[in-house]
């Protein structure tokens, strides 16, 4: 996986008067994962949306850099693999076809789909409106890794998973960061992540 | 010239998966098919049983009807059309696309999606309104050109002012706010043409300055739309 390495530094945010992220910097390199940790209200999901260019901060700045190629807030969208409790995709779709669909926006080739819904173990003809809450957490992951991104934004990943599905998305998280990409876990309390990973705890 | 692509997907790519992705949850609820054929329908025998052949001698019609046909159309498209991308926000699959999509061809995919739509609702509309009210068309070529133009040019106003309410409070009162000076010009000019059409009269410029709203409303849209959907 060629280099890649995300820098953020100063992230302010505010909603109305209630101040969100306050200075919030924080470095990740090449196969790293950084955890953010904090209860609930922290900030973690906004700073995971900053990063992702879902929401801009009102001061600060996010620095993805892919290939010596600085990406813009457009660039992050297009680019990074994103897992979140507000992710969700078309009930009226099986599985199968908002992978098609979402691999057709990426580029992705439709084997890529099939291969990752298999590791999951994720029944590829049920209507997405009819998964259990641990498998549309499964389907989640399963689109965040369809266009093989270098960045991962992982808010509370494991969440609504049995052993199974968490045992499955660990493994990806592992071979991912394996293959030199990068992953930001949030999490409200720590997560073992099966090396050293650096620590931000908001809050 | 499209855009930059993301990653290997070009942009007409883009934009035919979100045209063919459109119709396939369309055809799985048939939410907005039901409701505009369904308010169009509705409105089409009101109008018939109070104006129909017996209520209206020709040359009152002439003026009268064409305005009926329009509104019937713009209330219909109005009651199924602006859901394209309210709907993405309220079922969280915005976000989704925010992050997988190039937004001008996501754009594209939900203007030809509403187009066609439209399209459909005139085929349905047009050729029963013609017979229930009795009125002939002295230039069918002319008719059938506005209601193309017309159409389409519904569909992208309807479809910029659903982005840019979307992410708004108090939808149903902006899109009304917003939907008035954006159609009015449309509706004054495809009023006027099937007037001209059904009289027989030439269409003057009239022709010509739909195909430059509909152009307009399409270049500013594409503009407009990369800036009202991300943040």
């Amino acid at each position: 996986m060629p280099a890649a390495s995300l820098r953020f530094t100063g992230l302010r945010r505010r909603f109305g008067r209630l101040a969100v992220l306050e200075g919030v910097s924080g470095a990740v390199a090449e196969g790293e994962a950084l955890l953010v940790t904090g209860p609930n209200g922290s900030g973690k999901s906004t700073l995971l949306r900053c990063l992702a260019g879902l929401l801009a901060p009102d001061a600060g700045t996010v620095e993805l850099t892919e290939d010596g190629r600085l990406l813009d807030a457009a660039g992050r969208r297009r680019s990074v693999g994103y897992v979140a409790p507000d992710l969700a995709f078309y009930e009226e779709l099986t599985a199968s076809e908002n992978l098609a669909f979402f691999g057709r926006l990426r580029g992705a080739p439709p084997a890529r789909g099939q291969e990752l819904l298999a590791r999951l173990g994720l029944p590829a003809e049920r209507q997405a409106g009819a998964l259990s809450s641990g498998m549309r957490q499964r389907l989640r992951w399963v689109w965040a890794l369809l266009h093989r991104p270098r960045l991962l934004l992982l808010d509370e990943p494991f969440q609504n998973l049995d052993a199974g599905g968490e045992a499955a998305a660990r493994a990806l998280l592992a071979e991912h960061l394996a293959a030199g990409g990068l992953a930001v876990v949030a999490n409200p309390s720590p997560l073992e992540l099966g090396r050293a990973a650096p620590h931000l705890a908001l809050g | 010239m499209p855009p930059p692509t993301s990653r290997s997907a070009d942009w007409l790519a883009q934009a035919a998966a979100v045209f063919a992705k459109e119709w396939r949850c369309e055809l799985r609820t048939r939410y907005a098919l039901n409701t505009l054929a369904l308010f169009a329908v509705t409105t089409l025998v009101v109008v018939s049983a109070g104006l129909g052949p017996l209520g209206t001698s020709a040359a009152e019609g002439t003026p009268v009807l064409p305005v009926l046909l329009w509104l019937i159309l713009l209330f219909a498209a109005a009651a199924g059309l602006p859901r394209g991308f309210v709907q993405e926000e309220e079922t969280h699959t915005a976000t989704a696309l925010r992050l997988a999509a190039t937004p001008s061809a996501l754009f594209c995919g939900k203007l030809l999606y509403g187009a066609s739509l439209m399209l459909a609702l005139e085929a349905l509309v047009a050729p029963l309104f013609l017979a229930l009210v009795q009125l002939e068309v002295a230039a069918p070529g002319l008719f059938a050109a506005t209601l193309l133009a017309g159409g389409y040019g519904l569909a992208a106003a309807s479809t910029l002012i659903a982005a840019m309410i979307a992410q708004a409070r108090g939808r149903s009162a902006l899109f009304a706010v917003l939907a008035f000076p954006i159609t009015l010009p449309l509706l004054l000019l495809v009023v006027e043409l099937t007037r001209n059409a059904v009289a027989g009269e030439p269409a003057g410029g009239a022709l010509t300055q739909l195909l430059l709203y509909d152009a307009t409303v399409t270049v500013a849209s594409m503009m407009l739309f990369p800036v009202v959907w991300n943040p």
